[in-house]
């Protein structure tokens, strides 16, 4: 996987040929790639940045530029990253040609790219999904659909080449292929003891939602699916002496995450499912991709309504016979973290399970107290 | 003070929603809250129920606690905390416009949790400019109307165009009102000025724009009530309800000469057309008029935009007035600071959360601000 990501990273920043786009974690790659277009993502970047602890000091950057300490920290510490050619990768993210911009995440990314297209001075598409508070109105799919189309002409212009349709198949093809393997390696954490954590599938996310509709994806996922499935065959756990299967929400806690896995392990708690990677296990029908990938972008977990996302979490506690919830309230992300609350209490009277919720943020370590979550997620083990 | 229609309007302040109840009384007719001003209000207003826009207020926070993070605006959380103790009862439902992400999920926990009987979303597009996003959001305000009917009654084309009329009307009386303080900013205190327009949105629309046309008449045969000498400031933000903040920046020798605030100038300007059909117009309004930092509307630079229209009032300074936690503002405050910058016009940053200013602190800074643009 190491090697994968490196690469991955060399070829971006190495490339004479091929243009770079910046693109939100959630948006329609598979459209730059069938265009020969390299993906970077900074979010990705972002959770590097977290996890070798240097989030803080590029979010300082930003921050004394005038950017509030309130706003996102993906976005501070990436603006940081951009202002002083820093970050995890040596000498920063390479420079964009353009920027692909997708709000079914959140709302912070437009401003956040729009902020990227002043400060590198290139275009910037804005792909608009509309929010899903109940159902999704005919007018909305076919609003996004039109966007596919808007998208195919602003990257023919941007790039020079032809769009091509057979090669846009074959990529929505390896696309499906590796979204359904990712399913498989998710799967397999329904089995007891569970293969792995939702801390290793944060890990191994990083090829889905980057390089997605390739073929090195497709063939990195077989070998994880093979690997866990084993696993599951001769019964070893991610866990020692699994007591106790957790579901967890939002975005990791990067700079904690190691810490945080071995503090649930040591109590023989696994957390074995998230609603965080399986934001990337979309359905795409070949048959028609635009029309679903239209309606596959707009429906994302974060693009839907708290009622909407209760019925996806009560899901997964059954899914993955899960004991409790554990839910990251994360400064930085309001679409994910708002609503928390309600939805703790509504799992816990819909299922009986208890909820946890640690206050935190993705990859400030400013916002974080390791003395009161240890506190509280031992409180909350033994409360199972 | 300057006449009694006035007087009558500013007595208004100590309590926001004494019309609206007093209405509901009166009528018996349904109250609609929103807190977005691209919420139709001509839509509300044509199906017979009177729209209200929710603000929050300077309070401390008793039940919203228990549903939203402290890291979200005050806004949201006095709003809510409004509608849960019961401070809000008077309202029938309330509509939602997809704003920010702050929004989006306030209107959830709100139907969930504040049992109004009306609850209507409106997901208008956060992309302009494109004919995709046009008849989207055309399609969009229409199924929000059919809505709107199915919960408050029939809304008669011949209505909707009477709304149009009326709510143009009071919006050019208020133009009218900024530009004759531009002219002599001594006519009238800026505080009473956002006042007017403020309460536009929380009080029956015919009477409001009588009240407009009396203040109006009562300024063009009055004198100036304060000397106007003070130094001319611009004002940016979202929601301005900071009432002893702006009687401070007064007594510290400034005056805000024109906003960029959406209970302010951002709520009146751009009249909707009157010479296309009723939904195409409203839609042809919220399409063009100066935009909210949650629109992305590539061709506009909304920098450049407020620099050039602080330098047209004569503004010689600027306040940013923020919500913390406000990211959509927060992540323009940098790239507007510049352009202000550029245009030679000094400015302060302020952030706020309702029921914790210092007016003491602000004072320090504000006084600070307009003793640089004096020197």
């Amino acid at each position: 996987m190491k090697q994968l990501i490196t690469n991955y990273y060399i070829e971006a920043k190495t490339t004479k040929e091929k243009p770079i786009c910046w693109i939100t974690s959630g948006g329609p790659v598979e459209f730059l790639i069938a265009m020969g277009v390299i993906p970077v993502y900074p979010e990705n970047h972002g959770a590097m940045c977290g996890a070798s602890k240097i989030a803080v000091g590029l979010a300082e950057v930003a921050e004394s530029m005038g950017f509030s300490q309130d706003l996102c920290s993906y976005a501070r510490l990436d603006i940081g990253g951009a202002a002083t050619q820093n970050g995890a990768i040596p000498g920063g993210l390479p420079k964009p040609d353009f920027l692909l911009c997708c709000n079914n995440i959140c709302g912070t990314v437009t401003k956040w790219y729009e902020e990227l297209s002043r400060f590198w001075d290139v275009p910037m598409f804005l792909f608009d999904t509309p929010f899903i508070h109940k159902s999704k109105p005919g007018h909305a799919t076919e609003y996004v659909k039109q966007q596919c189309l808007e998208l195919i002409e602003f990257l023919q212009k941007q790039t020079g080449k032809k769009w091509s349709d057979d090669r846009f198949a074959e990529v929505a093809m390896l696309s499906v292929e590796g979204v359904d393997l990712w399913k498989e390696v998710l799967k397999t954490a329904e089995s007891r003891p569970s293969p792995f954590t939702c801390f290793d599938a944060f890990i191994h996310m990083a090829p889905i939602v980057t390089l997605r509709g390739t073929q090195e994806v497709v063939d990195y996922y077989k070998l994880l699916r093979d690997e866990m499935q084993e696993r599951v065959a001769n019964g070893v756990g991610a866990v020692a002496d699994e007591k106790y299967r957790l579901i967890w929400d939002n975005i990791p806690i990067w700079y904690e995450m190691r810490n945080l896995g071995n503090l649930f392990a040591g109590n023989h708690a696994c957390l074995v499912a998230d609603t965080y990677t399986t934001a990337w296990a979309v359905d795409i029908k070949i048959e028609d991709p635009l029309t679903s990938m239209a309606d596959a972008y707009t429906k994302v977990y974060l693009n839907i309504s708290i009622d909407l996302m209760l019925d996806q979490l009560l899901a997964l506690i059954e899914r993955y016979s899960a004991d409790g919830l554990v839910m990251h309230s994360n400064r930085s992300c309001k679409p994910y973290s708002l609503g928390q609350y309600d939805l703790a209490r509504a799992v816990t009277e819909r299922t009986g399970k208890p909820a946890l919720i640690i206050e935190a943020d993705m990859t400030d370590s400013r916002a974080f107290s390791e003395a009161q979550t240890r506190e509280r997620v031992d409180a909350f083990i033994e409360s199972l | 003070m300057s006449g009694e229609a006035l007087d009558r309007l500013m007595k208004m302040r100590d309590d926001p929603y004494a019309a609206a109840r007093a209405w509901k009384e009166r009528t018996g007719g349904k109250v609609m809250g929103y807190f977005c001003c691209y919420a139709p209000e001509e839509m509300i207003h044509a199906a017979g129920a009177l729209p209200v826009r929710i603000t929050g207020e300077n309070r401390d926070i008793s039940k919203s606690g228990a549903h939203l993070q402290n890291y979200c605006c005050s806004l949201a959380r006095t709003g809510l905390d409004m509608a849960l103790d019961g401070t809000l009862s008077f309202l029938d439902g309330t509509v939602f416009v997809h704003t920010c992400d702050t929004m989006q999920r306030l209107s959830d926990i709100w139907r969930l949790n504040a049992g109004f009987a009306v609850h209507a979303d409106l997901v208008l597009p956060v992309r302009f400019e494109t004919s995709s996003a046009w008849d989207y959001m055309t399609s969009e305000l229409a199924s929000f109307a059919e809505g709107l009917e199915k919960e408050l009654g029939p809304m008669e084309d011949s209505a909707l165009v009477e709304s149009i009329k009326l709510f143009n009307r009071n919006r050019a009386l208020l133009a009218k009102l900024y530009q004759m303080r531009l002219a002599s900013p001594g006519i009238l205190p800026y505080d009473q000025a956002l006042w007017c327009s403020t309460s536009s949105a929380l009080m029956d629309k015919a009477e409001h724009t009588a009240l407009l046309e009396e203040i109006i008449t009562d300024l063009q045969a009055g004198t100036a009530t304060t000397d106007g000498s003070g130094v001319p400031l611009f004002g940016i933000g979202s929601v301005m309800d900071q009432w002893d903040f702006l009687a401070m920046v007064a007594e510290s020798g400034a005056t805000f000469i024109d906003d960029d605030f959406c209970n302010g100038r951002r709520y009146f300007d751009f009249e909707v057309p009157e010479d296309v059909p009723p939904v195409e117009g409203i839609a042809r309004r919220l399409w063009g008029r100066s935009s909210c930092p949650c629109k992305h509307v590539p061709s506009r630079d909304r920098g450049a935009c407020l620099a050039d229209r602080a330098t047209a009032a004569g503004a010689k300074g600027a306040i940013f007035f923020q919500f913390k936690f406000c990211e959509p503002h927060a992540f323009d405050y940098p790239h507007v600071k510049k352009a202000l910058d550029k245009a030679g016009i000094p400015s302060l940053n302020l952030e706020f959360e309702q029921g914790s200013v210092s007016i003491g602190q602000l004072r320090t800074r504000v006084g600070a601000l307009v003793e640089t643009i004096k020197a």
